[in-house]
């Protein structure tokens, strides 16, 4: 049985959240370069960064911000996780 | 998204820490795994409840805006039609007006060229009274001359006979012989 917060993302139903959209345009095969574009149109906060190489980009906001980012990516890994 | 190492390796992971770490996006949603999901779950029923609730809303506001806007509409053109009702009424109004005064000035002019005819018609009269008039008093003038040279012939012819002589009686003796 497909988890159920899965069919919800796929269905595209939970669109007023950024990190719900992400979720959903992974879902159905987006790109995720095209998906930031997209997002920057209405977010200035993503205007000037370089969404052609993401990982990069997140690297250096990190390091900026004096964030770990290993430990997000751990977090991140875990709701993946629990998508499947 | 089959597997999390091809996610891992894939760009998403990085747009996922750039929302997470411009927009915040681990407090909502997800992140703690596992013995979050129900609330994740709930949190999307939730949302999407109050997505319906706001399409129903805003069905509702349209529902709202097409029954204004109609009735607008309706008494709009109940006005015009009104107005034009009115308008036309009015201009009805004066040419039933206009076609009394027409009405009113042929009655006019029918009576002063009336009034003409019997002017024209009472100077006549008054022409030949005066005319008449005159006819008589020649005629009464004509009688009167013709008693007098009768009176004058009678007095003429018995003056002859009589054998009497008056002043000018060689001139009637010569006119009569």
């Amino acid at each position: 049985m497909q988890n159920p917060m899965l069919s919800l993302l796929q269905s595209g139903q939970s669109q007023n959240n950024i990190m719900m959209q992400a979720v959903g345009a992974m879902m159905r095969g987006e790109s995720p370069q095209a998906f930031m574009q997209n997002l920057a149109k209405s977010n200035p906060q993503l205007q000037g960064l370089d969404l052609n190489n993401l990982n990069q980009t997140a690297e250096q906001l990190y390091a900026q911000n004096g964030q770990d980012i290993n430990a997000v990516k751990s977090k991140i890994n875990q709701f993946i996780g629990g998508l499947k | 998204m089959t597997e999390n190492s091809s996610f891992f390796g894939s760009d998403w992971l990085g747009a996922f820490l750039i929302i997470a770490v411009l927009f915040g996006g681990f407090g909502g949603f997800g992140f703690g795994g596992g013995a979050n999901a129900a609330i994740d779950v709930g949190a999307a029923i939730n949302n999407q409840t109050v997505q319906q609730a706001l399409g129903a809303i805003q069905l509702s506001s349209a529902n709202n805006n097409y029954e204004t806007s109609r009735l607008i509409d309706n008494q709009t053109m109940y006005l015009m039609n009104q107005n034009n009702t009115n308008l036309v009424n009015a201009i009805q109004g004066f040419n039933t007006t206009a076609q009394t005064i027409t009405s009113g000035f042929n009655s006019v002019n029918q009576n002063i060229a009336n009034l003409g005819y019997k002017m024209e018609e009472c100077c006549c009269g008054i022409k030949t009274m005066l005319l008449e008039n005159r006819l008589q008093d020649t005629q009464i003038a004509l009688q009167n001359e013709q008693n007098k040279a009768i009176n004058a012939e009678q007095s003429a012819y018995l003056l002859s006979v009589m054998g009497k002589w008056v002043a000018n009686a060689p001139a009637t003796t010569a006119a009569g012989a």
